[in-house]
């Protein structure tokens, strides 16, 4: 058993639901972003590169890759991130001491982000889900596949919210699964999968 | 008692402005403390600054100090230094470490979790080992001084420093583990190498040296502890032949990074050369340079070599941590924008570390003022005295 989760880019129109759907179902703090879409493309974001009509752009969604080997975890002094059973990688707020190490040595830049502040929110009530993890000031925090979900048997808020059906979840273990059948004969690319992280994530391309 | 041993070896003033300057780091980190990391300049990407800068630099300086002290029990051609060697570990590792500890203490969102390190432990981390040592310097270099004393009041015979130095000189070389914490990390191409444990070493040796100068220095001049110009001249030698190993290995990086011109370590190095890393990197060069020319001078200017030296080290650090942080291996534009800007601390972050270092000296000057009483009484520190002398009595 093991979680993985397949983006299909030829999909993805960058539309920013899911990183919105991640934002509310997690109630996170303001300047927050576990899910982002990042632009392969122009040096700003939703940019083009090239001269018109010679344009590129293609749009990256991402998340923590919930590596099998994942180098936060390694990294981590106290133990506060770490790797359940089904692959899914963890950060324990209450665990955090806030050296930010965990950040240093995840190579895909940004995914783990540093509660800088005592949290503070754009409306005045709590969003998303009731069971998730109230947030803590100077902890680091990150996508957990939405666990408080996937523990109910239900697919991550991203995953139901893209509006393309460009992302897909499921047990990679599992043949018959919607990933393992969504990654069959496609090609796809793991990011930076030379650094021997072995990431979940499998970018259809 | 002597009548010397109510001499005052520092200035008033000086400790003076050093526990106002602590007070001042205090007020910056109950500000930290209440208002958070947001405090600082830091971000996603700059995740760490300053106070890791001066971790660096103050574990390298504990470290470089028990190779120093230990080096003159184990090597001959460093034995002149056997008098100088109690008061090196008080200052150079005792007080170091406790500079460093508080520079990491600070550096924390969640200080008060900090038992975690040994509660939670996690033996993978890098970051764990760097606490192991830390801890093994602090009793390493109280074993070294004790030991000292011991062999000093004839409690113990001198051979028993042998043993201490030999673990006190293993200890200082476990810096390099210092640089796992870095050198270990797939992400950071410009730290995933090997260079870094021998960098490391290296800049711990200046560090150390240099701080040894300018105390020896100090004391030479109050007149509580003659230190020869030549045996201060030589001290920068040794710091100015490991400040060119430093040299040898930011040339290397330069070099290596812009040859093919791409590659992981490319857009890290032409940010840093030529980018908008560039003032910091020719500050870095032209202070090492200046560092070198100012050890190996053969006029007495051993003082300034050695403030350069330290400089240099600083800059080298500081260029470590910025050049990588700034540069990760993920830069698409997105949010939070991904910004390509250099770092440079905040008024807080710059409190705090001249605060922390203040702390340090103020501790030193406590150290030195109780324990060059002892020296001019019974521990002795003019070599050609043996009554009581620490060193001449562990020689004999």
């Amino acid at each position: 058993m093991r979680y993985a989760m397949a983006i299909d880019i030829d999909r993805c129109t960058g539309c920013d639901a899911c990183a919105v759907a991640c934002k509310v179902e997690n109630n996170l703090p303001n300047d927050i972003w576990w899910n982002r879409i990042l632009t392969i493309g122009g040096k700003t974001a939703n940019s083009p590169k090239g001269t018109f009509p010679n344009l590129q752009m293609q749009f990256l969604p991402m998340n923590c890759q919930h590596c099998e080997n994942p180098p936060c975890v390694k990294a981590c002094p106290v133990g506060a991130t770490y790797k359940r059973e089904d692959g899914i990688v963890i950060q324990d707020y209450d665990k955090c001491i806030g050296c930010r190490y965990c950040m240093v040595a995840c190579p895909y830049s940004g995914v783990r982000q540093f509660n800088w502040k005592k949290p503070e929110y754009a409306i005045g009530m709590a969003m998303g889900d009731a069971a998730v993890t109230p947030h803590q000031s100077d902890v680091v925090e990150k996508c957990n596949l939405c666990i408080h979900r996937v523990d109910q048997g239900l697919k991550p808020a991203c995953i139901e919210t893209c509006p393309n059906r460009a992302r897909i979840f499921g047990d990679i273990d599992d043949p018959n699964s919607e990933v393992s059948q969504a990654i069959k004969g496609r090609s796809y690319v793991k990011i930076l999968e030379e650094k021997g992280t072995k990431p979940s994530i499998f970018y259809l391309t | 008692m002597n009548q010397n041993t109510d001499k005052q070896v520092y200035s008033k003033p000086l400790f003076i402005i050093c526990a106002l300057l602590a007070v001042v780091g205090l007020v910056c980190w109950v500000m930290q403390l209440t208002k958070g990391l947001q405090m600082t300049n830091l971000n996603t990407y700059n995740t760490w600054g300053l106070y890791i800068i001066g971790f660096m630099i103050f574990t390298g300086i504990a470290a470089g100090s028990l190779l120093f002290s230990s080096s003159a029990f184990l090597f001959n051609s460093m034995a002149e230094y056997k008098p100088y060697a109690a008061i090196a570990t008080i200052v150079g590792v005792i007080c170091s470490v406790a500079t460093a500890g508080l520079f990491i203490m600070v550096d924390m969102g969640n200080p008060l979790r900090a038992w975690r390190f040994i509660a939670g432990a996690n033996v993978s981390s890098p970051m764990f080992w760097d606490f192991l040592i830390i801890i093994l310097y602090l009793i390493i270099g109280i074993i070294f001084v004790s030991t000292l004393m011991k062999v000093a009041k004839g409690q113990k015979d001198s051979k028993s420093m042998y043993g201490i130095s030999l673990a006190a000189f293993i200890a200082g070389l476990l810096v390099t583990i210092t640089s796992f914490v870095f050198a270990l990390q797939v992400a950071r191409p410009l730290w995933n190498n090997p260079v870094q444990p021998i960098s490391f070493l290296a800049a711990a040796i200046v560090a150390a040296l240099a701080l040894q100068i300018i105390l020896f220095s100090a004391l030479n001049k109050s007149g509580a502890m003659p230190m020869s110009s030549d045996k201060l001249a030589k001290l920068g030698k040794i710091a100015g032949i490991f400040l060119f190993v430093e040299l040898l290995v930011v040339i290397g990086e330069a070099i290596v990074g812009m040859y093919s011109g791409s590659g992981e370590e490319a857009p890290i190095i032409y940010w840093l050369v030529a980018g908008e890393g560039a003032v910091y990197f020719w500050v870095e060069f032209i202070a090492i340079i200046a560092g070198l020319v100012l050890l190996f001078k053969k006029t007495d200017t051993s003082v300034t070599g050695a403030g350069v030296a330290l400089f240099a080290i600083f800059m080298i650090k500081y260029n470590l941590l910025q050049a990588q942080l700034s540069n990760p291996l993920l830069i698409y534009p997105g949010s939070p924008a991904y910004s390509s800007n250099a770092y440079f601390p905040s008024l807080i972050e710059i409190g705090l570390f001249i605060g922390i270092i203040s702390f340090g000296v103020v501790l030193a000057l406590i150290a030195v003022q109780k324990i060059s009483l002892g020296t001019k009484t019974n521990v002795g520190v003019n070599s050609n005295q043996s009554h009581g002398n620490i060193g001449v009595e562990a020689k004999a």
